[in-house]
């Protein structure tokens, strides 16, 4: 039977190189299409089958856990009555050799982070108890040791979820991964688990802070509760990382912290516009009155993106002193944005003088003008 | 023992809370969205009602406002447990007649202290009320 096999096979392949070309190329596209379909189909179904075998395992496994967080932890008895770290979970429940298998102890980290999501209190420090009593600490930073970048970001996310301390040594490095991901992770988690220098990782980071993780890190560091603000100006003045400066002119606006004026004003005289534009932004949000006179001499030298700035910072600012200037822009700039945010900043003022110049143009200027200062004086349309 | 409906979407803080009420005593039943809320409070009488705001058929205002527009259940006690803390919302859920409001994450004690307190003012409002008639 074998032989046959291996015979009809040696046959075929001898006919193959008499046929046509056309009729070769055929076959063996009808071959790859073949054993593509089979690879595809063999894929799916390994898929399919780990998803079912991991799916009956958890609907196995979840609610004895979920039983045992809720024993051990949710209706302890000891709760409110002593202190939590005097608080001793049943040895039996704790050593069920079922809590020694690697996958049933990754479950356990998971359910027990859900938790700690929705409970602070005495409860969440239970369950971080629960946690370093399991010895689970040890499995989350046995993946930190992982080559795995991913496994690296979920030992991350894990021990900042569960607020255990990672050496400096461990975690600085990671700041500054080339991998997105896990450099996002790891300054996150820098900020949330650092209580006395949140922001040293600014000091060596080479690689940069992308705009989503901009987002990302304003949130945790404005949400974060008893972190150390710095003083951010001195990144402005000393770090040659570009989206770390843009990243501090942001919180120094948040913060309004007014020291940091002048290392922000030496930004004015930075060669990169976007930089400019970023520190003009920053003044303007400082009400930075300062500054005003000096970015009204540069205006004319600047780009556009600086000189839009340099408007909303006057209105932003709206010390009345350059109205005489904006009311100049708005009449005389050919650029539709220019006219558009003179009348804006004009507007913004909101002082009698801003008002008899508003008024005086509406009387004045040209259908286009006028319909721009009416757009501007509408409330709802943010500025 | 007080009646209180727990809605919540998220599967392990329904479980968790109800454990925690039960421990302390209180019939608890519980929905998974806001159309199992509906169908459970037309089927029984609740002292109080804990509702989650983001959930799937009926969101945790439209639960509120539906409870208080119904002169029937309008005495029942509303704490809305959510992770949303922005003031908007916020407010919106007290202008609907909300009486109480806990962000996530939350304490245990601090749910339990603020149900009894919600229950006693409710009986001490019933008691002043059948005074006055």
């Amino acid at each position: 039977m074998w032989n046959d096999l291996t015979g009809l096979i040696y046959s075929a392949y001898e006919q193959f190189s008499y046929l046509p070309l056309f009729i070769e190329i055929a076959l063996a596209f009808i071959i790859i299409a073949i054993l593509a379909t089979i690879i595809a189909y063999s894929v799916i179904l390994y898929k399919r089958w780990k998803g079912y075998v991991e799916d009956k395992r958890m609907a196995f496994i979840s609610p004895k856990i979920e039983e045992m967080i809720t024993e051990q932890v949710l209706i302890n008895e000891n709760l409110e009555k002593v202190p939590v770290e005097e608080i001793e979970f049943d040895p039996a429940a704790l050593n069920d050799k079922i809590y020694k298998k690697a996958w049933v102890r990754q479950v356990m980290i998971d359910i027990l982070i859900q938790y700690r999501k929705n409970f602070r209190g005495e409860v969440g420090e239970l369950l971080r108890k629960l946690y370093l009593d399991m010895n689970l600490s040890k499995d989350s930073f046995d993946k930190m040791k992982s080559v795995r970048w991913d496994k690296k970001i979920k030992a991350v996310v894990e021990l900042t979820q569960m607020d255990i301390q990672i050496s400096d040594v461990t975690i600085l490095p990671l700041t500054n991964s080339t991998n997105p991901s896990l450099r996002a992770a790891a300054r996150n988690a820098y900020i949330q688990l650092s209580k006395n220098e949140p922001f040293k990782f600014f000091d060596i980071a080479t690689e940069p802070i992308l705009p989503w993780d901009q987002l990302e890190l304003f949130k945790i560091i404005t949400t974060t509760k008893e972190i150390a603000i710095p003083n951010f100006s001195r990144w402005v003045s000393y770090s040659t990382n570009k989206s770390v400066v843009s990243f501090c002119l942001k919180l120094i606006a948040h913060y309004d912290q007014q020291t940091a004026v002048p290392a922000v004003m030496e930004l004015l005289n930075n060669k990169d516009h976007y930089f400019r534009a970023d520190a003009i932004n920053c003044l303007g949000k400082l009400s930075a009155e300062v500054a005003e006179d000096r970015m009204v001499r540069i205006y004319n030298t600047q780009p556009l993106n600086c000189q839009i700035e340099i408007l909303k910072a006057i209105g932003r600012i709206a010390s009345g002193k350059q109205l005489e200037f904006l009311k100049q822009e708005f009449l005389y700039s050919p650029n539709f944005d220019i006219r558009m945010n003179s009348a804006r900043s004009i507007i913004t003022h909101n002082t009698a003088a801003s008002r008899a110049i508003v008024e005086e143009l509406i009387e004045t200027t040209h259908d286009e003008n006028r319909l721009i200062i009416s757009h501007c004086q509408n409330p709802l349309i943010k500025y | 023992m007080p009646a209180i409906l727990i809605i919540e979407d998220d599967d392990i803080m329904l479980k968790a809370i109800r454990n925690i009420l039960t421990k302390d005593g209180y019939t608890v039943i519980t929905a998974k969205d806001g159309k199992e809320a509906f169908e459970k409070m037309d089927n029984s009488e609740y002292d109080i009602v804990l509702t989650d705001l983001m959930m799937p058929y009926a969101n945790g205002l439209e639960v509120v406002s539906r409870l208080r527009s119904d002169s029937t259940r309008r005495h029942v006690g509303i704490i809305v447990v959510s992770s949303v803390g922005n003031e908007e919302t916020i407010t919106e859920a007290f202008r609907l007649g909300a009486d109480d409001y806990l962000k996530k994450p939350i304490m245990a004690g601090e749910l339990l202290i603020r149900i009894r307190k919600l229950l006693a003012n409710r009986t001490n409002n019933a008691k002043l009320v059948t005074k006055k008639k």
